[in-house]
């Protein structure tokens, strides 16, 4: 019996997923970022932000492992142990991933592939407007219709946190509150902290400041730091950089992870699928002083955009030498295993060619 | 759910008709269920699924509905992530800790309908006891000693006086929520904005 949450794939399915995940490791090759290849066994720290949901193995030694459950923490361990960290440096990554606790619903899967690319070493609305631009190509290259890329500010949430000067279970639980856009709760909580006047407003307002670049405006008016104006500074000037084309929402209340993500992060959707088929952000200070990037689901994309590819015409070559021509010339031939002409052309039947080729002719297999 | 502009989960039970009427007077134009037994319904672009209480997240966090109505005591039981932007005021209830008077000793196992609900309490009460999933009669496991607590719903309170028992603490208090897929939230906020707005003034 297979385990929960994960799948083998056969036929067009497997075909889907090879044609994907090259066709945006190759876009992400264009851009110049360089692959890596990260070991799926690592040792078990409890402060990796997967510690609690990721699959554990016991070693020979005792010790405890883990199964790769996020490429950036690997990606950037793999750097900072390899003293790779000095300069500006593009990655990309393409591999499974596993997770122990995700329930196998639509979607999320316990075993599951990202494709994703990584910008180390530099720090700039530069770099962001990059990332974003990069992640709109794969959504186009994936075949993505309709899609969105929405942006976050998580900073700006933790900064607006700050400004009620709460400990951090307090602190905690509005953030929760927040990131669920519970406005009942939070007006509770608000309440029961003591938390008034301009913060307070401030804070109630973040779950519904959502929409289109007019969010920008009205966040201006809750910006109680210099640090949150910044914020919003560096966002604006993420854009100034951006071509036009690419279609973007803004939710200034995604407050997940703001501990982790220093700056702007962001997810994208479709229409036509209930999870966000990417997701990525800045995350300077987190584990190397400066970096950001992002990852696309491999089974959320293929589900998103449906259509397999047809296979390439397939040849059957009656020898070796015929073979290789064909090869040459960028065929697909298999190698015919012998007989004469109708053990061939069964042959072909069998495997699916439509086409034998011989010496001197080429016989189109019929039915 | 593909092919409607909107599509709303409702829980069947006692909360529907308020739940009905708040969204129909908050200008949603929704599907007059006819038929009782049915659980599809349309009218236009917008489509109705008629659900059991619990359900309703499941359905709005994978995105078949893009919103929905639930108590929050079914939500916080689901422990799913969505958007729950409007607290709606009716069905209130709260879900509460059930002993029997003489007992008063260490709780080793506990009886609920909302056994992740239970898991949380004892988590934060740093309590440990085995939790045993029920699907109704709670009380009776109080009663009959297939648990020597309870955690359960509790509306006004004479029912469980009925029954001989103790509501000893109030876990939790619940009202009916609307709940918000969270791409659908982003991506159809033209016509589900203004419904939260218009359900805030209420």
């Amino acid at each position: 019996m297979r385990p929960e949450g994960t799948r083998t794939y056969l036929g067009p399915e497997a075909r889907a997923r090879e044609a994907l995940r090259s066709r945006l490791l190759h876009l992400f090759a264009s851009w110049g970022y360089q692959p890596v290849e990260l070991s799926a066994l690592e040792p078990f720290d409890p402060a990796h932000p997967n510690a609690e949901s990721a699959f554990k193995l016991v070693d020979k030694t005792g010790d405890v492992l883990m199964l790769r459950s996020e490429f950036t923490t690997a990606l950037m361990r793999a750097l900072a142990e390899a003293g790779a960290l000095s300069g500006v440096a593009r990655y990309r990554y393409a591999g499974p991933l596993w997770l122990r606790e995700a329930p196998a619903e639509l979607g999320r899967l316990r075993e599951f592939t990202q494709v994703g690319a990584e910008l180390v070493g530099v720090s700039s609305p530069a770099a962001d407007a990059e990332l974003l631009a990069l992640a709109w190509e794969a959504l186009e290259a994936a075949g993505v219709r309709e899609a969105v890329l929405e942006l976050g500010l998580p900073s700006f949430v933790r900064d607006l946190l700050e400004a009620a000067r709460l400990g951090p279970e307090a602190t905690e639980r509005l953030r929760r509150a927040v990131d669920k856009k519970a406005v009942p709760e939070l007006a509770e909580l608000l309440d029961a902290y003591g938390v008034r006047g301009r913060v307070r407003e401030a804070i109630l307002a973040l779950p519904d400041l959502y929409g289109g670049r007019e969010v920008l405006a009205e966040a201006r008016r809750y910006a109680l730091s210099e640090r949150a104006k910044l914020d919003l500074d560096w966002l604006e000037e993420t854009l100034a950089r951006l071509e036009p084309g690419i279609e973007l929402l803004f939710d200034l209340g995604m407050a997940r992870r703001y501990d982790y993500y220093s700056g702007l992060t962001f997810r994208a959707f479709s229409p036509a699928h209930g999870f966000p088929l990417l997701g990525g952000g800045r995350y300077d200070g987190a584990m190397v002083p400066f970096a950001a990037g992002f990852a696309l689901g491999l089974e959320r994309l293929i589900e998103a955009t449906g259509a397999a590819p047809t296979a390439p015409e397939r040849y059957l070559a009656a020898s070796p030498e015929i073979a290789r021509r064909l090869r040459q010339e960028g065929q697909v031939a298999i190698l015919g295993h012998g007989g004469d002409e109708d053990a061939l052309l069964a042959e072909a039947r069998q495997v699916g060619a439509r086409y034998v080729v011989f010496e001197d002719r080429v016989v189109e297999v019929e039915g | 759910m593909k092919g409607y502009a909107l599509t709303v989960a409702l829980p069947k039970g006692r909360l529907f008709e308020k739940a009905y009427r708040a969204l129909t007077s908050a200008g949603l134009d929704l599907p007059q269920p006819q038929d009782k037994r049915a659980m599809f319904f349309e009218k236009g672009d917008l489509a109705l699924l008629l659900l059991r209480n619990a359900d309703v997240p499941t359905y709005v966090d994978l995105g078949i509905a893009d919103l929905g109505v639930v108590g929050k005591d079914n939500l916080v039981e689901a422990g799913r992530e969505l958007y729950e932007p409007v607290d709606l005021g009716f069905g209130a209830c709260r879900v509460s800790l059930i002993r029997r008077p003489e007992d008063h000793g260490p709780i080793r196992r506990l009886a609920s309908k909302y056994p992740h609900i239970a898991e949380l309490w004892l988590e934060q009460k740093g309590l440990s006891a085995d939790v045993i999933k029920l699907h109704g009669n709670v009380e009776l496991a109080a009663l009959a000693g297939l648990a020597d607590a309870v955690v359960d719903v509790v509306e006004t309170g004479t029912t469980l006086k009925k029954a001989g028992l103790e509501e000893r603490e109030v876990i939790l208090k619940s009202t009916a929520r609307l709940v918000v897929n969270k791409p659908a939230l982003k991506l159809k906020a033209g016509r589900i904005r203004p419904l939260i707005e218009r359900l805030r003034e209420g």
